[in-house]
Parts: C-alpha cells; sequence; structure tokens
C-alpha cells in the first residue's frame, strides 16, 4: 500500500483525500498558497507546505513546486482531486517520471480524453454512440448543409478550439446556416487563431447523466451506476442525484455497458466519469470523459456504500478493486447541493468573504463535505464551491424530504450563498417530481430568485408568524 | 439564541406562509412617504401603516369601525341618506354613482352607534376614498343628526375626520354644512354632552374649519396633516418657506391645538379609556 500521499489540491476535495487516507493509514502532504495558510487541509494534513503565492498558477498549477515537495517529502503518490492539474496529461507523466505514482490514469489516457475529436473517434470504436454529426473538420459550408440535413435540425456549429460558447452557434434551419457557419468561424479565428469547425445535431431538452466507473490495473472495469447532474447553470451544475428518475432498469443497463465498454476502450485505469446526454425519446449519446474524481462523487458513494477514494488510493497501490460488477448494488436514493459563496440576486457573481458563523446539518442520512471552519476566510483566488451538503434516504422523495430540511439546518452567515435557491428548488413541483432537463434553472431562475426576494422581505420585516 | 437562528426561523415561517398560500400575494406596495415597498399581506398586518417608516395610510369608514368598536356593537345610523344634486353640476350626478360602485358608499360619512370596551358613543367616520372625504349636504346632515342622536340618548359623540374640505360641486349647500354642524356640537356640548374628535391624515378646509376642530378632546393619527388651506397655497401666497412639518400633527401637539396622538393600533385602549373616564350620571346609558 501507499505509504505518503501529496495532495495537490485544496478545499473540501483535499479534505476528503485526507480523510481517506487516514483511515488507510496513509501519511498525507498539503500543499497551499500564501492565501491558504489557515486553510484547513493545511492544518489536517499530516504535513503542510508551502508552494507559492495566492494565484493558482503560480501555486496549485506550479507542477516544479509540488513535484519539489513531494520528493522532499518523501512521497510515493499524487493526488490531484478535481480542477487544478487533475486533468494535465504532462503532470501526471512528470510524477511518473519523477518515480511517484499518479492517482488516475496514465497521462496518455488523459490526453486522449481531454481531445474531443479523439475521445469520440474511441468512443465510436468502442460500439457507444455519440452525437450524430461531423466524424472530421468540416470542409465547406456545402458540406456542413448536406450533413445537417443528414442528422435533422437544429444543429451545432461548435469551432474545435473553441470553448465557452465561442465559435459556437445554434442552427435551427437551412437558411440560417450560412450566416452561422460564417459567424462562427470568424468568431473562432478571433478568439483562438484556428477556424476549424465541426457540426453536431443539436439535442433539444437533454438530461446530462453521467457514468462513475472505476478501473484498476488488472483490467477489471466497474460501474458504479448513473447522477443525474441536469439542474446546472451555464454548464456548471448545481444539485446531483442518483438513480435518475429518467433512466428505466433497461436503459441504465445499456447505458452502464456503454460506459464500461468506452472505459476499456481507452485502456481507463482509477475513478473516471463517462457523460452522456439523455434525449427525452431515450437515445443517448456520449460526450464526453472526465479523467478524474469528480465534485459529484459522493452521490455515487450514498447510494452504492462503495469509499471512491479509498478505492483510488488501492488501485494506485496496484492492488484489485475491492469488488466486482455483480457486487455493486444501487440502493436508496442520493441529492447533492452545492453550496457556493455567490450572490444569485447579482448574477451569481462569487462573494468571498468571513464565515460569521457556522452551523452544519447533521442527523440520519446527512452528509457535509465542507473544508468551512467558523472564522475561515473564503479566498477570492478559487472556486466559490464552499460545501457540499448530501443526504441520501430509501426513497427520491423521502430524500428530498430531508434535503429540505438539511438546507433549513444550514446555517453560513458573513457572505451570500445559493443555499436558500437550492431549499426553493426542493419545493418545486417539477423538481420533486423528477421531471425537469437542463433547461430547468433558465426556465425557472426568475421566478425562484422573485419568491426568494419576497421570503426575504417579508421575513425581514420581522412579520412572520 | 444568537440572531442567525431567530432569522433563519423568520425566513423558513415566512416560506411556509407561501407555499401553504396564507400569503396568496406577493404583490408589494410602495408606501408614499418613505417608498419602501411592502407586501399586501404586511400592509394589512398592520392596519395600513406603513411596516418601514409607520406612515398611517389612509382606510375606509367601516374599517375603521370595525378596528375600534366592539364586535356586533355596530349599528349604522341614517343609512339611507343620498346626496343630491342641488347645483346640477356638471358630472356630479355621474361621479356619485360611480363612487357609489367602486367604494359601496353612498356619500363620504358613515354614521353610527357602537360600544368601544363596553362604553356606548356615537360615531361619524369621513372616508377619503368617496370624493375625499368632502362635506357636502349628507356628511354635514349626518353629522348634526348623530350629534342630536347622541344628545337626546345622552351618549358622547366621536368624529373621525378625513376630508379635502367642503364639496364644491354642492356649492354654497356644502358651506351652509359648516355653520350647521357647529351650531349643532355647540349646542349638544352646552347641554353636558362629550365631543371627542379624531383628525386622521388628512383634514383640511372647511371640515377642519368646523365640527373637527369644535373636540373637547381632541386626538390625532401620527403624521396626519390637518390644516384649512394646504401648505403649498401658503407658501406660494405668503411667499415664505414654512416651517419643517408645519400642518402636521406633531407640530399641532406641540403647538397646543391637540391632546394627544394615538397610533393606529392604540384607538381603541385610548377611546375606551376616554369614553369610561368621562361618564357620569345621566349620561352614556
Amino acid at each position: 500500500m501507499l505509504k505518503r500521499v501529496l495532495i495537490a489540491n485544496r478545499g473540501e476535495i483535499a479534505l476528503r483525500v485526507i480523510r481517506a487516507c487516514r483511515e488507510l493509514d496513509i501519511e498525507t502532504v498539503a500543499v497551499y498558497s500564501t492565501a491558504d495558510e489557515n486553510a484547513l487541509h493545511a492544518q489536517l494534513a499530516t504535513k503542510a507546505l508551502c508552494v507559492g503565492p495566492a494565484r493558482a498558477a503560480d501555486s496549485y498549477l506550479n507542477q516544479d513546486a509540488i513535484l519539489t515537495a513531494a520528493r522532499v517529502t518523501g512521497c510515493d503518490a499524487v493526488h490531484p482531486g478535481y480542477g487544478f492539474l487533475s486533468e494535465n496529461p504532462d503532470f501526471a507523466d512528470r510524477c511518473v517520471e519523477a518515480g511517484l505514482r499518479y492517482i488516475g490514469p496514465p497521462g496518455d489516457v488523459i490526453r486522449k480524453m481531454g481531445s474531443k475529436a479523439a475521445a469520440r473517434t474511441l468512443a465510436q470504436s468502442a460500439g457507444v454512440p455519440v452525437v450524430p454529426g461531423s466524424d472530421g473538420p468540416l470542409k465547406s459550408i456545402r458540406q456542413a448543409k448536406a450533413l445537417a440535413e443528414q442528422v435533422g435540425y437544429p444543429v451545432l456549429l461548435k469551432a474545435s478550439a473553441g470553448g465557452g460558447g465561442r465559435g459556437m452557434r445554434q442552427v435551427d434551419g437551412p437558411k440560417d446556416l450560412e450566416g452561422a457557419f460564417k459567424a462562427a468561424q470568424a468568431e473562432a479565428i478571433a478568439c483562438f487563431g484556428d477556424g476549424e469547425m465541426y457540426l453536431e445535431k443539436l439535442v433539444l431538452n437533454p438530461r446530462h447523466i453521467e457514468f462513475q466507473i472505476i478501473a484498476d490495473t488488472q483490467g477489471h472495469v466497474v460501474h458504479l451506476g448513473e447522477r443525474d447532474c441536469s439542474i446546472q447553470r451555464r454548464r456548471q451544475k448545481l444539485i446531483e442525484e442518483s438513480p435518475s428518475k429518467a433512466l428505466t432498469p433497461r436503459l441504465r443497463e445499456e447505458m452502464g455497458t456503454a460506459a464500461v465498454a468506452a472505459a476499456r476502450a481507452a485502456g481507463y485505469v482509477g475513478a473516471g466519469t463517462i457523460e452522456f446526454v439523455l434525449a427525452p425519446d431515450g437515445q443517448f449519446y456520449f460526450i464526453e470523459m472526465n479523467t478524474r474524481i469528480q465534485v459529484e462523487h459522493p452521490v455515487t458513494e450514498l447510494v452504492t456504500g462503495v469509499d471512491l477514494v479509498r478505492e483510488q488510493l488501492r488501485v494506485a497501490a496496484g492492488l484489485p478493486l475491492s469488488f466486482a460488477q455483480e457486487d455493486v448494488r444501487v440502493s436508496g436514493h442520493a441529492i447533492e447541493c452545492r453550496i457556493n459563496a455567490e450572490d444569485p440576486e447579482q448574477d451569481f457573481r462569487p462573494c468571498p468573504g468571513r464565515t460569521e458563523f457556522l452551523h452544519l446539518p447533521g442527523g440520519p442520512g446527512v452528509r457535509v463535505d465542507t473544508a468551512l471552519y467558523p472564522g475561515y476566510e473564503v479566498s477570492p483566488f478559487y472556486d466559490s464551491l464552499v460545501a457540499k451538503v448530501l443526504v441520501c434516504a430509501p426513497t427520491r422523495l423521502e430524500a428530498v424530504r430531508r434535503m429540505r430540511r438539511s438546507l433549513e439546518e444550514l446555517v453560513i452567515e458573513g457572505y451570500p450563498t445559493n443555499s436558500a435557491l437550492a431549499h426553493l428548488i426542493m419545493h418545486s413541483p417539477e423538481f420533486v417530481k423528477g421531471q425537469y432537463d437542463t433547461g430547468f434553472l433558465d426556465k425557472n431562475l426568475d421566478q425562484l430568485l422573485e419568491l426568494a426576494r419576497t421570503c426575504d422581505k417579508l421575513s425581514a420585516g420581522g412579520s412572520a408568524e | 439564541m444568537n440572531r442567525f437562528f431567530t432569522q433563519r426561523r423568520d425566513r423558513l415561517l415566512t416560506y411556509q406562509a407561501m407555499r401553504e398560500g396564507k400569503i396568496t400575494s406577493t404583490r408589494r406596495a410602495p408606501c408614499p412617504r418613505c417608498g419602501e415597498e411592502s407586501s399586501a399581506l404586511d400592509w394589512s398586518r398592520s392596519r395600513q401603516v406603513c411596516p418601514r417608516c409607520g406612515y398611517h395610510s389612509p382606510i375606509g369608514a367601516y374599517y375603521r369601525l370595525s378596528m375600534i368598536l366592539d364586535p356586533g356593537s355596530f349599528q349604522e345610523l341614517e343609512e339611507k341618506l343620498e346626496p343630491a344634486d342641488p347645483l346640477g353640476f356638471p358630472g356630479y350626478a355621474e361621479k356619485l354613482s360611480g363612487l357609489e360602485e367602486e367604494t359601496g358608499l353612498r356619500d363620504a360619512a358613515v354614521a353610527a352607534v357602537g360600544r368601544v370596551q363596553e362604553q356606548k358613543a356615537v360615531f361619524v367616520v369621513l372616508d377619503s376614498r368617496f370624493l375625499m372625504g368632502s362635506m357636502g349636504t349628507v356628511v354635514g346632515e349626518k353629522v348634526a343628526r348623530a350629534a342630536e342622536y347622541a344628545d337626546r340618548h345622552k351618549l358622547p359623540l366621536v368624529t373621525f375626520a378625513a376630508s379635502g374640505g367642503a364639496r364644491m360641486q354642492e356649492g354654497i349647500f356644502s358651506l351652509m354644512q359648516m355653520a350647521k354642524t357647529a351650531a349643532v356640537i355647540t349646542r349638544f356640548q352646552a347641554r353636558g354632552g362629550l365631543y371627542v374628535s379624531c383628525f386622521t391624515h388628512p383634514t383640511t378646509g372647511g371640515v377642519t374649519a368646523s365640527f373637527a376642530s369644535l373636540g373637547d378632546i381632541m386626538l390625532a393619527e401620527p403624521g396626519a396633516l390637518i390644516g384649512f388651506a394646504g401648505p403649498r397655497v401658503i407658501e406660494q401666497t405668503i411667499g415664505e418657506k414654512l416651517p419643517e412639518g408645519f400642518q402636521r400633527a406633531e407640530y399641532l401637539l406641540d403647538h397646543g391645538f391637540l391632546d394627544q396622538i394615538v397610533p393606529r393600533d392604540r384607538w381603541r385602549a385610548v377611546l375606551g379609556q376616554l369614553l369610561a373616564l368621562h361618564e357620569r350620571e345621566g349620561w352614556h346609558l
């Protein structure tokens, strides 16, 4: 087994890894930036080293500093967490070159899955359905037109170098295609210096379903069921649950098998996630693979009873998975709400600040992953996620009720958070029925915020009976 | 415990009330004085007093009586009195029927006999929704008949004024109401009757200049504008800036024109106490 693990991350995920390590009697080395001297991960690890100034590029993304820290502390493995260096193939390679075990897949796999085109080809070769579209870059507008006719409108034009919605256009009919193509291409050249374009079918009102998979070095690949991450705002997930109400047992089986096939084809090792879009007609398409542990991994842990980080550590140590596919039982229902230090009233602007008061929910079926403590200063330099509130219960409705009361117990004072919004979503009829897609928040946000505002103003007057 | 938990509980209870439909309307109305918006529920909970700044917004006559009288003691007087159009004033008749439909009132005053904390009294309440509570023949006659009723039955008289003054559509007939009401109240007082006059926002013109200013006891709601001509007219006439709070209830109290300022939720208690204190043999039967 591993002896000493360096955690190249911060916040609640660093804590999550520290906890798993402690339970396996593995020593932990935390790295921190000058802004994080008082952060909990730096306090709870066996050892903590400062690796640079507050800016992430100078500290948590500073590979040289992190590798040096691992060497001087005598670590034998590195856990990248999520974000930061977690999907950087060069870092994975450099860890291995430095004689460290990288807790995640090999650099080559990360590299392959990091490229949209390569991941798509790989999925297709494994027989996993992908969103119909162009297999390579489009050569002309005429080719784009022909392809759009073939897959059916609406379609999405995407720059291969694109990201953040730039170089991307939705096209609803043939007459808009030419203009949209030119505009998107011009934008892509201006932003990324690369005018290579792709086209794919646009799935309307989809659900975002992802499958958790884990693979060991012995060639075992197991999936641990799905998570429904359709409650999101601008691709930022807010609420996740498992199992998804949109899946029938047959569909689940089908998608799980596809996820395992894709991971196997990639030669995957460690914990990862296969993301699908699910059309309302039950057709699903592979979109990408995340080659790391994810924020929402505890949702899966709650319904399967599997400790994913522990399995990650075992796999990295060269041990086989402690269970096989047939041992995996999904029981009950789990929901996660991400609590961010942000102001929903101001377009979700991050609002760092001092935690003046903190009360976390408890009781049966409740789990809170957080690196907060009273007096802790939330730093403006990093992610605004401050806590993950999770619940599990035998049925979905019980889980929803448990989440409501958990969010009612939660008190974070000192800066605005989205917890009231999450609480309102837990009462939204569409959410309670489980009938929602990725458009849920866009559609309901204004109404929910208005409700929150009214409620705030009413209760601020002390007029509640 | 600390305030965070108190705030949390308030919020949750409010939200629950909203969910259960106890707060049916999320409609919000701004306060004319401070501009802060409050929900319809908050306005009604606070009896139309702004929850933020305490502005006493005008209320209807029946609503005011229901707030003050002992439940079940209300008995309306002279409810059949109807306004006429003695001058054939253009548009007046249409205006009257339109307002009757809109407010359910026949004219701008409601007269009644009832009890406040067991103390029986005669009431006249003006309603500013009806032509700004202006005094025409009906308002004047109701005040006069109420005073005569009080005299006959040896009861105290309580009026709530809210008025823009004499009703211009009835011309000289409304001006005559000033003399009539003043005369009948003076006679009532001379025979030992107790008259409590209450000013509400706003009371101006012929009503201030007649029965409303004749009370043995003069009360007012906080912030009420009380005067003859309005402050803007005075300023334009005399060409001088008026002092802060001029013509407001608090200013008048400071200058000895009022005996007490009574917040809306205190009327019942204050009137009950005053009527009990002034009870004497042969009266208040």
